[in-house]
């Protein structure tokens, strides 16, 4: 059996050294040694970063080059793994961070259990909103999350006895985990760091599983898989249900890291800016988002200078990235009929 | 009353007719979202009202100078952004290159005209009538015929000029249309020319009835083609007629009997219930997919 396995993994085409196929056999082999080792060194690289960079500022963007990546991640696993192009990420986003922010300001919950809970509500919503992809497909899947993000944004604004409407809910207070009282921008640094690293921990362990195969074999033709008896419609489902369990999680670490949310945090153009990060690094590929969003961070930064022009050479950068590389700069696979 | 609302609804049913057309053709043709749709449009209703606030211009003939650049603008996206991954690359791909088009024509109309709402002139002045104990609004009857004339002027360019025949040949099939010796790159551009042409006389309309322009218009646009494109079935005329009409009157009778905060999430509800129920469209046909 295993033999076989790997016979068929290596006829899959490999497109680069980012590529999963090689590795779904290798979790328990010799290489992993490597690779755990490459990843230890990577994380006492990123528990440095503090120590290195000591201005607030600079330390600010990397927090938000984190919150980012645990949106992007989440994103690029409905995306590239299922093909669901979800313009409404940006809801489950604001579903994380309204629970917790009305949670800890007005029940005075502590933060964890509204961290898990943030991640759980998002994880229900995007259940709901999966469940119509058995019946509407493509595009039209396209318009639901939109039609949904702006509902969401809307009645936000609306409700205003519960949302508190487009002031946004305020002075959420400064969290604490376990003893460990977040407040500086170095706690925030490694509460998000934290976060990143369960995120991609989790992802690691969800795609070499029975599971994650599965999704995989669905990427890359639905039909076979759905010959092979993988239920596609759920697994569907399920994956875009655990994508928006990781922005549930960031919402919350946005609603403690800013202490306020207000609807404007969510908007459309968040969703959009999210898929242009994941379509830069590159779709279908574990990592690789996060390098969409450092490219963008950084180019966004970059272009400070002439603020005004930024929006328009980021959207610019997007198209040409499309049109000359549609897999993303580190991507391994676009999309498939 | 219900008179009045029911007139204002069906003249913004007809500008959303204007705008859903070009949205819709694009669709029906290429398969493709074209997200800068509304974008494009709201560029054309800007570049009218420099004309005319700023430069004092003719009303015709700003009207035309700005149709014209914003079917050019959409024609210009079109050979840019979406031309190159037509053949070969998922149609998602270029979907998502319509999101940055979007982006970027969203972000240079922010540069040249900023995010207020602007105030536009008023294009045609005239006085209500007052009939039978009736006050019939003479503007939104002249509003409304330049929309309705203008829908049945591009059905007969549809159904009689051979460019019209060669754009419904070619969104029937696009590899028997090249094979019949249409010339396919040309009759797509013509195809969102003029579906940025149509847009811009909507945007210009909506403005001048309402006075105001502003850049959240464009997306409101885009959705509003959306979804009526899919209440009344996407690609077809009549239907892009029947769901601009739904919206246009639905959204107005929301407005002045329920409230007016709840006009766009109206909208998107229509939107997903459409969606779940029958996305096709009420006048849709049902698309076979193929294995």
């Amino acid at each position: 059996m295993t033999t076989k396995n790997s016979a068929t993994a290596e006829t899959l085409p490999v497109t680069g050294p980012h590529s999963h196929y090689p590795r779904l056999q290798t979790l328990y082999a010799p290489g992993v040694t490597r690779q755990a080792a490459i990843y230890g060194l990577l994380l006492i690289g990123l528990l440095l970063i503090p120590r290195v960079i000591n201005n607030a500022y600079y330390l600010g963007i990397v927090n938000y080059i984190v919150l980012y990546s645990i949106l992007c991640l989440g994103l690029n696993l409905i995306l590239g793994y299922t093909g669901l192009l979800s313009l409404g990420h940006a809801a489950f986003y604001g579903l994380g961070g309204y629970t917790t922010a009305i949670l800890m300001t007005r029940y005075g919950w502590g933060f964890l259990p509204c961290l898990l809970l943030s991640g759980m509500i998002a994880l229900v919503f995007g259940i709901l909103l999966g469940i119509p992809t058995r019946k509407v497909r493509g595009d039209y899947f396209c318009l639901l999350t939109i039609a949904f993000g702006e509902i969401f944004r809307l009645v936000a604004q609306a409700w205003i006895d519960f949302t508190n409407g487009a002031m946004g809910i305020v002075g959420i207070p400064i969290p604490r985990l376990l003893g460990w009282t977040i407040r500086t921008e170095v706690d925030f640094y490694y509460l998000g760091l934290g976060l990143l690293v369960f995120t991609v921990f989790t992802l690691i362990l969800l795609i070499h599983s029975k599971f994650g195969r599965a999704f995989i074999a669905i990427r890359e033709d639905e039909l076979a898989a759905s010959v092979m008896g993988i239920n596609t419609a759920v697994y569907k489902i399920v994956v875009f249900a655990i994508g928006c369990f990781y922005a549930g999680l960031a919402g919350s670490y946005l609603a403690v890291y800013q202490t306020t949310v207000t609807p404007s945090n969510f908007r459309i153009e968040e969703s959009c800016l999210m898929i242009i990060m994941v379509i830069v690094g590159g779709m279908g590929s574990l990592l690789a988002p996060i390098a969409g969003v450092l490219i963008m961070t950084i180019a966004t930064e970059f272009f400070r200078g002439i603020a005004e022009y930024r929006m328009l050479i980021i959207g610019g950068i997007m198209v040409a990235v499309l049109l000359f590389r549609p897999q993303g700069i580190f991507g391994t696979s676009a999309f498939k009929d | 009353m219900f008179f009045d609302v029911l007139l204002v609804g069906i003249m913004v049913g007809a500008i959303y007719t204007l705008v859903t057309i070009g949205y819709s053709m694009v669709y029906s043709i290429l398969k493709l979202m074209n997200f800068a749709h509304g974008d494009v449009y709201i560029f054309g209703t800007f570049v009218c009202y420099s004309l005319l606030s700023t430069y004092h211009l003719n009303p015709i003939f700003a009207i035309l100078v700005a149709t014209v650049m914003g079917g050019m603008l959409a024609a210009l996206v079109e050979v840019v952004a979406y031309r190159r991954l037509r053949s070969g690359q998922h149609r998602m791909i270029s979907m998502i290159t319509a999101l940055g088009a979007a982006y970027v024509i969203q972000n240079a109309n922010e540069l040249s005209w900023g995010n207020q709402v602007l105030p536009f002139p008023t294009i045609v002045e005239a006085e209500a009538w007052h009939l039978f104990g009736l006050t019939i609004p003479v503007t939104q009857i002249i509003t409304l015929s330049v929309a309705v004339g203008i829908i049945v002027l591009f059905t007969l360019f549809l159904k009689f000029h051979s460019y019209g025949k060669a754009i419904l040949c070619v969104s029937e099939d696009i590899p028997t249309a090249s094979l019949m010796g249409i010339p396919i790159n040309r009759t797509i551009s013509i195809v969102y020319f003029i579906g940025g042409l149509l847009g811009v006389i909507g945007g210009i309309l909506y403005s001048t009835s309402y006075n105001a322009v502003s850049l959240a218009m464009g997306f409101r646009g885009t959705i509003i083609a959306f979804t009526a494109a899919i209440i009344g079935g996407i690609g077809s005329l009549s239907g892009a007629l029947v769901g601009g009409m739904i919206l246009g009157i639905c959204e107005n009778f929301v407005g002045v009997y329920i409230s007016s905060a709840y006009r766009d999430p109206i909208t998107f509800l229509f939107l997903i219930v459409i969606l779940l129920i029958k996305p096709t469209g009420i006048m849709g046909s049902v698309e076979q997919s193929k294995v």
